[in-house]
């Protein structure tokens, strides 16, 4: 389990992480949030013992990171994909980082057959794309077969196969007990990776709780399309949702599901044209949330912690 | 886990990521060939010219400095060789996922450290020896040799060969305190380069008093078979030069354990 301690990285008169604090447990996908610049990367790199905290500290099952007998064996990052050194080839890269943590030479081969990347084992890593380079970064990730796995923006620069295939994997590493720790910028990628999310904003802890707790409070709106709009929000109001008309021919209904809303139509015996949940408003929210933080930041520079 | 890190591993680590880059084997390359070409040509020239050679000039003349004349230009890439093993991490940022697998910076430093200095000092050796013979050959029956069953030739070829480890050793120092590869290359060349050319202009009295401080001066006093005026002895010298390799490697260390990476 990985457990973020009242946080705090200040550098000279920025705070980049203020008092955060949160755990993440083993088991379950969890996202972290937050727009650009929001202390996500500087969070991962304190808890890889990369930058030091100006307070508060990190621990993985209550050891600190630099304490760590065996690094590679128990947390697993991909911070930058493009952090590897040009002219080396990806398996000279994985190989030393195995020899570091005496991991055997064979696994080196496995994690490159795994990833995919195996026909370009042999190729320096300047020449490839992102999405090589982020295979590679988990397949580094991999090496030591670790408890915890961390992941920054790894999806950027992957095709929508790629995607696909790394959200599936983070949910079998979850599956297998695993700590799985993954940032984004964006929400509708967590809501579809992760099971747990910590959403942050200028440094602070916003808001934290499962996909469902979090989509239950925002996922309120259906955008509506139908023959009779008049009987349709009738019934609607009727159930207690929130009707707002949108156009002369639609309606945003909040406060149900998408199908309890056909169902009321059904009912009503209204024609349905269209029936579309608005996930845009999950993003919405997000953005909410976290523009608030960047106001209160912008107005206020160097922002002291609570001391 | 049975598999803890140790120093071991690591050493292990660095020295397939010191021979995995062309910086390292480029370096290593140009080093030989600058060494023992310059050496051998600068030989091959003395030799060429002995008969119009002035008496006075024939009194002085050290066939040892004289072979081993291909190291002055050598230290550059060696130096850089030094330099480059910490830079490149911060260049390429691969300094992330390096100390992310070896969190324990003190043993990061230390098994590059053992990587370099065991690496450069065989190399080295071997240059410098080699060097030495290819300019006794070319001598051989013109000009006066020298031979290694004389100590203080034999100490010459020997500090020499460390006078180069211990520059790579400075350069790779530097490297932890500025990060950057051309900045830490500029600097290193300035010292060996610039300052000994800045002293020219200065009182003749301070050069006598202050120049034989200069790495490249040390350096000089190592690698020549008889003490020269104004210039510590051989050993002297060494200590000097260990000094000056130890208190910036602490630096380094120093900066590069309390640092953000």
């Amino acid at each position: 389990m990985l457990k973020i301690d009242h946080l705090t990285k200040r550098y000279d008169e920025t705070i980049a992480v203020n008092d955060l604090d949160f755990e993440v447990k083993p088991g379950v996908v969890t996202g972290f949030l937050g727009p650009n610049g929001s202390g996500k990367s500087t969070t991962m790199r304190i808890i890889l013992g990369l930058d030091h905290p100006t307070k508060g500290d990190v621990t993985i099952d209550g050891k600190k990171y630099e304490n760590l007998k065996s690094p590679l064996h128990e947390v697993g990052a991909l911070l930058d994909a493009k952090a590897v050194h040009p002219g080396r080839t990806a398996r000279n890269h994985l190989r030393a980082l195995a020899a570091s943590n005496r991991i055997k030479p064979s696994r080196v081969d496995e994690v490159l057959e795994f990833t995919g990347i195996a026909s370009v084992a042999n190729k320096k890593v300047g020449g490839f794309s992102l999405g090589m380079s982020q295979r590679l970064g988990i397949a580094a990730a991999l090496l030591g077969d670790p408890q915890v796995l961390l992941f920054d923006e790894p999806v950027n620069g992957l095709d929508p196969e790629g995607i696909r295939w790394i959200r599936e994997f983070f949910r079998s590493l979850a599956k297998e007990g695993r700590t799985v720790f993954v940032s984004s910028h964006l929400m509708s990628e967590m809501a579809l990776t992760a099971d747990q999310i910590i959403v942050i904003g200028r440094g602070k802890l916003i808001t934290q709780g499962s996909v469902d707790d979090l989509t239950a409070t925002v996922q309120g709106t259906v955008l509506v399309r139908a023959s009779n709009l008049t009987t349709l929000t009738k019934a609607l109001l009727a159930k207690k949702a929130t009707v707002q008309s949108t156009s002369d021919t639609t309606i945003s209904v909040s406060g149900l599901a998408s199908d309890d809303v056909g169902q009321i139509a059904f009912n009503a015996g209204v024609v349905i044209h269209e029936l579309t949940p608005q996930r845009a408003s999950l993003e919405e929210v997000f953005m909410e949330l976290t523009a608030d933080s960047l106001e209160y930041g912008a107005s206020m520079p160097g922002d002291v912690s609570h001391e | 886990m049975s598999s803890d890190q140790n120093l071991q591993a690591v050493v292990k680590s660095e020295w397939i990521k010191f021979r995995s880059v062309r910086s390292s084997v480029m370096g290593v390359s140009v080093f030989f060939v600058l060494t023992l070409g310059l050496g051998g040509l600068i030989s091959w020239a003395v030799r060429s010219h002995w008969s119009q050679t002035s008496y006075a000039d024939k009194v002085v003349f050290d066939p040892v400095s004289t072979s081993l004349a291909g190291i002055l230009f050598a230290q550059f890439a060696v130096g850089v060789i030094g330099v480059l093993f910490i830079t490149s991490e911060y260049s390429s940022g691969s300094i992330r996922t390096t100390l992310a697998a070896v969190p324990n910076r003190i043993r990061l430093v230390s098994a590059k450290l053992i990587v370099l200095l065991l690496s450069i000092i065989v190399v080295s050796e071997i240059v410098c020896f080699a060097t030495f013979l290819l300019g006794q050959a070319v001598f051989k029956g013109v000009v006066p040799t020298a031979s290694l069953g004389t100590a203080d030739v034999l100490r010459s070829v020997l500090l020499a060969g460390l006078y180069l480890t211990l520059l790579t050793v400075l350069g790779f120092s530097l490297g932890l305190i500025v990060r950057q590869s051309a900045a830490c290359i500029s600097i290193f060349v300035s010292v060996l380069l610039i300052l000994p050319i800045i002293f020219v202009f200065l009182p003749t009295s301070w050069q006598n008093s202050y120049e034989k401080y200069f790495p490249s001066e040390l350096g000089r006093s190592m690698m020549s078979p008889f003490p020269s005026a104004h210039h510590l002895g051989a050993w002297n010298a060494t200590v000097v030069l260990l000094i000056y390799t130890a208190v910036v490697f602490g630096a380094g260390l120093t900066l590069m354990r309390r640092r953000d990476a």
